[in-house]
Formats: structure tokens, sequence, C-alpha cells
């Protein structure tokens, strides 16, 4: 293995204690980040078997017991649909170590792009304080958030399984209109793709407004209509906290929220799933709770910062 | 007439002349339109020429001179003509050689100037800035400003500003507070320390208890500098001060301050800081009580280390006793405190004399607060009371605490259960601890039980193996069945310590429905729990038993949902085979466990991979070569790249194990195929297999 390699073993090491890297790993990291994700699709194609995990939001050490219960990467296959950071004390720490292993193990993870993967939307929940508070300025918000203009949009698993972070969008009615999507930019306020990453399902017919202000809600004949079309099985989505980990929506089972962030904002009391899929797409949902206080660490302080006359 | 006409044409003619022009010039320059050194040295001959011809007329020499102004326009004239260049000749030739060198001479005044006013005039400034955050950074660099000025200075100038200055939010007030404290050696050391004390002194009556807990800490650590003059010159005042202080605030800080004075002042001093010290323990607000008996234990050991037996028995105690009977539950639960305080100055007797009937009134509070902290420090308690009060009388005191009517006092004291029992005499346990255990696995509080949990076994080897399975052992499995997880949780993690005192048939024929039922309990931290327990109790219970028992569930655990779960029962079969030997696993659990490499599950195909690699060391030669590599050398070809890398990964491992000739003639051209894999995770494990081959 070359240097380079072992560096990055390193450091996901390092990550996986939750101590997070320097900031120049961090802009090597996110450079070598970019020459993998700038090749995928808008609609990455996936191999089965793999697992599918919904939001995380920072909380780093639920990111760690979810590793428990699924297996480790790279032995299991993943696919995170988005929201890796904001809400939780790790973003950091979890979207670094997220990347880390995608730049490692390209084949074995895949990520696709959240709502909150946007530079308005990290200002404003999380993400680009803790990166000041642990870092002592921007450079790393501005490194993750160029890599999250990269990201894919959504991902087609053996083209059967349809994943994307929020829904469904009234401009897009098969998947090739997603996959000529100029990506590289700021989630838009609106349009397509700003629909995929905000979109809502909803026991309505045909479209409605969204409560959020962006994406739209959409109903079970919306889904039908959009899998037969795309000659696709289930819609895999995330962006909903579901108390139950995971929940199946409309008649024949036409899609499913899954939702990876166990103890929602260290509050909620929700348990959190993922979905394991085999190599014949057996579906197989996993339950798990929050990590034990006594797994957790204590959120690091804030150095102290240098003074001069 | 003449000179008034004169002097117009001048005032007219001087600024055209002397200033309109060359401005015009100059700006030209600044735009690159011109000779920029010429006209600077204008500028210094221009001021300088005005100044001598101010100073001229200001002192009415001009009127002498005939046609005055005639010479001064005319002067400025040949200045501003560029034909002559005699400004830049006479700042040549004069100005310039005169500044250069007095040149060092002039900065140097100009930054002493500048230091002395800047740290002052920027701390003053951004401590009326509005952003909190800047008012905060100056007061930590405090400390950076006092080195610039000076000890001196910092004493006449820098702490009386701050004086005036302590008006702000308490998150400042506290910086503050903390950066006096060690700041003794920026006023000039211990010789100077006093000078603080009048800003801390009003930081410790501020309203805010944080602000005041950290002055009066800092107030401590600059008392221990000063020298005892000034301690008593100024410190004792201070604390006289501060204990008559009409309002609370200040009475509470007086309470932290004597101990520290206490040691060092004349007898007469010591009466007064006493008498001070028992005001405040009988003050009206309770918030002085408090603070008062939170600090008792702190001052009986200033008193003892002065080596005042009798201060200590005639001055302190009574105060003590006072305060364990408070009408505020908040000041009474601090007695419990102090009975450890004051009990480690006393001796056995005088203990039982002062400490004793404090102890007891405090158990029977009327408030539970009181009573659980007495059931959290019962331990400490009957250690220092001695075997024989212990035995008597505070067994007694216990169970009561165990039967409390909260719970919370009941938690506390389960979890002292083991403790407090092991300083009683068997008999005594069985006769009164035991049954209260009995109760309290059947009480309605989980938090209760889960404590009680986590204790219960500590309790078996002191009252031996009998008794262990007439009384504990039924309550051993009743808590195994519980709804609570964590009580179930807390039980099993303590299973090691009942094998030790049970014997082989009893964990067999009771403990073991309720772990096999454990086993698939729906938390897996559960089941891993039970699993960490296993190698222990197949040691006690031996190959048969087990093979009936416990086998199959540790087959099942191979195929848990739960990665960790799975983890843990290949690290679980190797440790098996550690204990029962090869032919055993040979004959009975290894098949089983290599099953999985058929499952349709790619996860459950990998666990018979990594059950390679860990059951390899241990296995030998014969059952290396002929079971356990050709599982990985088949899967080796799975359909799943997954499964291929660890195969890969795990074939890398086996290599050092294996005969040289295996190795070549049936891993290396495996991994060969391997290493021109599409995926490229497997053509990197393979890779990295072939160097090690």
């Amino acid at each position: 293995m070359t240097s380079a390699g072992s560096d990055l073993d390193r450091q996901i090491e390092q990550l996986k204690r939750c101590e997070y890297i320097k900031e120049a790993e961090v802009k090597s990291l996110c450079a070598k980040a970019r020459e993998i994700l700038v090749e995928e699709s808008n609609v990455q194609r996936v191999d089965a078997p793999v697992t599918i995990c919904g939001d995380i939001h920072g909380q780093f050490y639920d990111l760690m017991e979810l590793f428990k219960v699924g297996g480790d990467l790279p032995d299991t296959n993943y696919l995170f649909m988005g929201d890796f950071v904001d809400r939780g004390f790790y973003s950091v720490e979890t979207f670094l170590l997220l990347l880390a292993l995608k730049v490692r193990y390209p084949d074995r993870i895949t990520l696709i792009r959240g709502n909150h993967e946007s530079r308005q939307i990290t200002q404003v929940y999380g993400f680009y304080d803790e990166c000041l508070r642990k870092y002592g300025s921007v450079n790393v918000w501005r490194y993750c958030t160029e890599i999250f203009d990269y990201l894919s949009l959504s991902s087609i698993i053996e083209d059967k399984i349809f994943c994307v972070h929020g829904g469904l969008s009234p401009s897009i009615n098969t998947l090739d209109q997603i996959r000529v999507i100029d990506r590289k930019q700021e989630v838009p306020h609106d349009g397509a793709m700003c629909d995929l990453m905000w979109s809502d399902p909803e026991d309505i017919d045909g479209w409605g407004l969204s409560p959020r202000g962006a994406g739209y809600l959409f109903g079970g004949d919306v889904v039908t209509q959009f899998n037969t079309t795309n000659n696709i099985d289930l819609i895999a989505r995330a962006h909903q906290l579901v108390m139950e980990g995971y929940k199946h929506m409309f008649t024949g089972q036409t899609l499913v929220t899954v939702w990876s962030a166990p103890n929602y904002c260290y509050r909620c009391g929700n348990v959190a799933a993922i979905l394991e899929l085999d190599e014949q797409l057996q579906k197989n949902y996993k339950i798990f709770e929050a990590a034990p206080q006594e797994a957790r660490g204590v959120p690091a302080k804030k150095p102290a910062p240098d003074y001069f006359l | 007439m003449l000179s008034l006409i004169e002097s117009t044409f001048a005032s007219l003619a001087v600024p055209i002349v002397g200033m309109v022009i060359p401005s015009y010039l100059s700006f030209k320059a600044l735009n690159g339109k011109g000779e920029p050194k010429a006209l600077l040295a204008y500028w210094v001959c221009f001021a300088i020429y005005m100044q001598v011809t101010f100073l001229f007329e200001t002192l009415c020499l001009h009127v002498w001179v005939p046609l005055y102004y005639m010479f001064k326009v005319g002067g400025l004239c040949y200045l501003v003509a560029s034909q002559t260049n005699a400004a830049t000749k006479l700042f040549d030739k004069y100005i310039d050689p005169f500044l250069k060198t007095h040149e060092e001479k002039i900065d140097a005044k100009a930054q002493d100037g500048d230091t002395s006013l800047y740290p002052v005039a920027i701390l003053i400034d951004e401590l009326k800035n509005d952003d909190i955050q800047l008012r905060l950074n100056s007061i930590r660099r405090l400390s950076t400003i006092a080195v610039a000025l000076g000890v001196e200075r910092t004493r006449d100038e820098l702490i009386p500003f701050l004086n005036e200055s302590i008006d702000d939010e308490d998150e400042v007030l506290l910086a503050l507070a903390e950066e006096l404290g060690n700041f003794v050696e920026y006023v000039g050391g211990s010789a100077h320390a006093s000078s603080l004390l009048t800003p801390l002194e009003t930081l410790a009556t501020v309203e805010e208890t944080v602000v005041r807990d950290k002055a009066v800490d800092s107030l401590n650590n600059v008392a221990q500098q000063l020298s005892r003059e000034h301690l008593l010159e100024h410190f004792v005042p201070m604390i006289r001060r501060l204990a008559g202080g009409d309002w609370f605030t200040s009475r509470i800080s007086a309470c932290g301050l004597v101990a520290v004075a206490y040691g060092r002042v004349p007898p007469a001093t010591k009466e007064e800081l006493r008498a001070s010290f028992a005001g405040l323990c009988r003050d009206d607000t309770p918030m002085v009580r408090r603070a008062a008996s939170a600090h008792l234990g702190l001052i009986a050991r200033a008193v003892h280390a002065c080596a005042e037996r009798d201060q200590l028995h005639s001055a302190l105690l009574p105060l003590f006793q006072q305060l364990s009977t408070d009408e505020q539950d908040s000041v009474r639960l601090l007695a419990v405190q102090n009975c450890i305080e004051l009990g480690k100055l006393l001796s056995l007797a005088e203990n039982h004399a002062a400490v004793l009937p404090v102890l007891r009134t405090v158990s029977t509070d009327k408030s539970w607060r009181v009573r659980y902290v007495v059931a959290e420090r019962f331990c400490e308690l009957a250690e220092q009371m001695g075997p024989d009060v212990t035995t008597a009388e505070l067994v007694n005191t216990f169970v009561a605490l165990l039967k409390d009517v909260e719970a919370e006092v009941r938690v506390a004291a389960s979890f002292k259960g083991a403790g407090f029992a092991r300083m009683l005499p068997p008999e005594l346990v069985l006769l009164h601890i035991v049954p209260c255990v009995r109760e309290l696995s059947k009480d309605s509080s989980q938090h209760v039980r889960a404590a009680l949990a986590s204790v219960i076994m500590g309790i078996a080897p002191l009252v031996g193996r009998d008794a262990t399975i007439e009384h504990l052992l039924p309550l051993f499995l009743q808590l195994l069945q519980d709804d609570f997880p964590e009580v179930r949780l807390n039980l099993i993690s303590t299973l090691h310590a009942v094998s030790t005192v049970l014997g082989v048939e009893q964990l067999s024929h009771s403990l073991l429905p309720a772990i096999s039922e454990l086993a698939k309990d729906r938390q897996w931290r559960v089941r891993f729990a039970i699993i960490e327990c296993i190698p222990l109790l197949a040691e006690q219970l031996g190959v048969e038993f087990f093979d009936a028992k416990l086998g199959t569930m540790c087959i099942s655990w191979l195929q848990d949902c739960v990665f960790t779960i799975r983890e843990a029962a290949i690290a679980n079969v190797r440790k098996l085979i550690d204990l029962f030997g090869v032919d055993w696993a040979q004959a009975s659990l290894l098949p089983q466990v290599l099953a999985t490499h058929t499952h349709a599950n790619y996860l459950y195909r990998m666990t018979s991979l990594y059950a390679v690699a860990s059951l390899a060391p241990v296995v030998g030669a014969e059952l290396l070569a002929g079971t356990l590599l050709p599982l990985a050398l088949k899967l080796a070809a799975d359909p799943v790249p997954n499964v291929r890398f660890n195969a890969a990964k795990t074939l890398r491992e086996l290599v050092p194990q294996l005969d040289a000739a295996t190795v070549h003639e049936r891993v290396r051209p495996c991994l060969v195929v391997m290493q021109d894999d599409p995926d490229i995770d497997v053509s990197d494990f393979a890779r990295r297999g072939l160097q090690c081959c």
C-alpha cells in the first residue's frame, strides 16, 4: 500500500475515535473525494447487497452504534441517503469519517446529498458553528460545502430500488431527467434538484404544497406512476423522523422512509433503523437504539484562543 | 496704509502661491505625474517657513522690517519655483542632516509615550465595548497588560481602574475574579498582594454565585501569599467587613475566608474569627448558614492544625450540632458531610460522644434529601464509628434506610448494601440485610432493583454457599427475569461472583433456564453480556452439560442479526475450543460454525470467514489445511465482492500458519487469480495477500 493510503487509514482510525483531523488533511481529503464524486452519476448505480441508511445528523456515537449492528466497512456495503451534518454534536467527525471511507473504499460506500448538505442550511443548524469552534476558522466548512456540491443526488440499486433523500419532483418523470441536472451547485430554492432533497410523501392524491416551504408533498398515485414509468419496485428515502426507525407507505408498499438517527437531537426518544438488502434484494430491517452513555465521549471543550497584545 | 495693502496682498498670495499650486502638483504626483520627493521636501520646508514667520508675526517683529510681506511672499515663491529647486536643496543641506542626527531620540520618545498609554487605553476601550466577547477578551489578557505596565503602574493605575469598572455581565466578572487570583506576581509579589483585595472583595459581594465562589477561591489564593502583618492588617478587616455586610451575599463569602486566615493570626484575632464564624452559623439567611456548614469542616481542620483541641470541642462542636438541627433541610444535609470531616479529627470515644448523636438525628431526618446523603455515605460513616457501634446500632439504621419510603433513598442504600454488609459478621448479614434484600428485589421502582442487582452477588461470599442457595439464589433468579433490561444487565455482569460461591449443580438447575431466556433478549447488549459469561459457565459445567444445554445457543449467536453479537460469538467459540480442546470442537461445534458459509446472505457467509481467521491458530495443522483452508478457497470465488476480498484477507492471515508447499500449491494460485478481479477492493486485498506468500 502506498504511504498516501496508509495515511488515509490512519485518518480513518483517528476519526473513528471521534478525533477530528488537521485542516490540511481535510483539504487534501476533500480534493481526493472530489475526484471520485465528480465521476458519479446523478443517479448513481449501486449493486446489491447493500445496507441503506437515513439521516445521521452529526450523531457520531450513534453512527458507531449503526456500524456495530450493521457491520464495519468495507465488509458491509453502505448507502447513506444524506443529512450527515447539523443538529448533532459531531457533524465534523461524522462527515469526515464517511468521506474518508468513501475515498478509501469508493465501491463499498455511496453518499448522496441531503437538504442539510448546503451552505445556507449548515449556517443555521450547527455545522458552520461547529467547524468554526473546532478549527478556529471556516476553511473546513468551505472545503466540506464545496464537496457537498459534488455529492450525487440519488441512487438506483440493481435497477429496482430508487434511493433519494427527500422524494419526487413534479418536474421529473423519468430517471433520465434527473441524470441531466447540473448538480454542481448550491441546493437551489426550487426546481427539480431542490424537490429531490426536500419533498415528502403524504396520503394525498397527486401533488400538494409542502409545509417546509421547499419541495412538494406527493401522493401514492404519484409514486405508483413514477415506479411504473421507470420500472422500479421501491423508493427508499429519509428526511423525516420516524419513531419506529422505518415506515412503509402507500398500497403495495411502494415507498419506505428509513431514519438512522436514534433519539434524534438527543431527546426525541425514537429508535433508528437501517435497511439491509441482500444479494436477492430481500429486505431486512434492523432496529437500533442510541449508544449508551458510557459509549459516548464528553463533548470536546473549546480550546482557549491565543491572545496577542 | 501701505502695510495694510501689503498684508492683504500677502494673505491672498500666501495660500495661492504656497498651498494651492503645490497642492495641485501633489495631486498630480500622487497620480504618478511628477516628482513626489521634491514635493515632500517642499512641504517640510513650507511647514518650517510658516512656523518661523508665524513666530515672527506673533512677536510683532515684522513691523520693524520694511516690506516684510513682500519678502514673505517672495520667499515662498523662491521655495515653490521649480527651476531653482530651492526646497530640495534646503531640505538636503540643512533639514535632513539635522533630523537624521536626532531621529533615534525622537522616535524613542514617541515610542515611550506610546507603550505607556496604549495598553490601558485599549483595555478601557474594550471594557466599554458593546460586544461581550471583546470585553471578555480584554479581561483574559489582563496579565499581559500588567506585564507591559510594570508592577508599579499595575498597582497604581490598573487595579484602581478595575475597582471602578466592576459593573458588568457576570461572565466578564467571573473571568476577572479568576484572573485576579493569579495576579500576585503582576502587582509585585506577596509584599503588594494586598492591593488585590479591594477588587476581589467587591467581586465577593455580587449577586451571582459562580462569580462569588470564584472570587473567594482567588482570595484564598491571594491570602496564602500575604505576609502575616498584611493578613492581619488587610485580610482580617476584610473578613470583618464581609461578615458584617448588610446583604447576605457578602456574608456567604465571609464563610469561605475564615479557614485560610485562622492559622496565621494571633490568639485574640482567632477568638474574633471564631466568634464571627459562630455568628454566621446563626445567620438569619439560610443560604449563609448553608455556606457556614459547608465550610465547617475546613475551619475545624484549621483549628485542629493549630493544636487547639479545646477550641474544637468548646467552639465548633456546638455549632456542628446546632447546624444539624437547622430548620432548612439544605443546611441539615451538609451535617452528614461534617460528621465525616469532624469525625476524622476526633478519637473514637469523642466520635461516639459528639458525632453519633448527630448521625442518629440526620439518619431519621424528616427530609428524604438528608436521608439520601446519609445512605450515600453510609459506609464511611460506619467505618468511622467502629465495629461495635456498627453491629450494635448502625445496622438497624441501615435497615431503616433500605426500607425508606422514598425510592431515591432505597437506591442509594442498595448500592451500599454489599459494602456495608462486609463490615458485619455473617450472622448479622443473614439476620438483617438479607430479609431487606428479599423485599427490595420486589421493589416497585426499577431503579432500586437495578441498584440491588449490581450488588446482590457481592453479598453471596459473605454468607457462604448454603445461605446463598437458600436465600439469595431465588432472588437472583427472580431478578434475572426482570422486565427492566438494566436490572438483568447489572446482574449478569456479576455472574462470575456467583459461580465462585455456588456449585455446578446449583447453576445448572436454576440459573441456566434464565440464561437461555436472556440469550434471546431483545436488547443486543444483554445478549452480549450473556455471551461474555459463557466461557466461565462452560468451565464450571463441563463438556456434557455444555453440549446438551449451551451448544445450540452458541451456534445461534453466529447467525444473530447484530454484527457485534456475531463477532462476540466467534470469540466465544475460540475460548470454548481453548477450554474443551480441538477434538471436541471437531466433533460437535466446528461443523456447525462453518456451516454458515453456505448462507444465502453475504453477511453470514463472511461470518464463517471471520471464524476461520479467528480459529486457525487454535485448531492445529490438520484441521486448518483440511477444513478451514478449503472453506476460504471456496469463498474466494463467491459472487459477492465483499465475500471475495474477505476470503483474500483470511488467506493472508492463514499464510504464516501453513507450510510452504500448501501456500505455494493452493493459496498462491487462488490469490493470483483474484489479483485480476474486476472489483478494486478484491484485487487490492489479493495483492496484499500475495506480498505475504
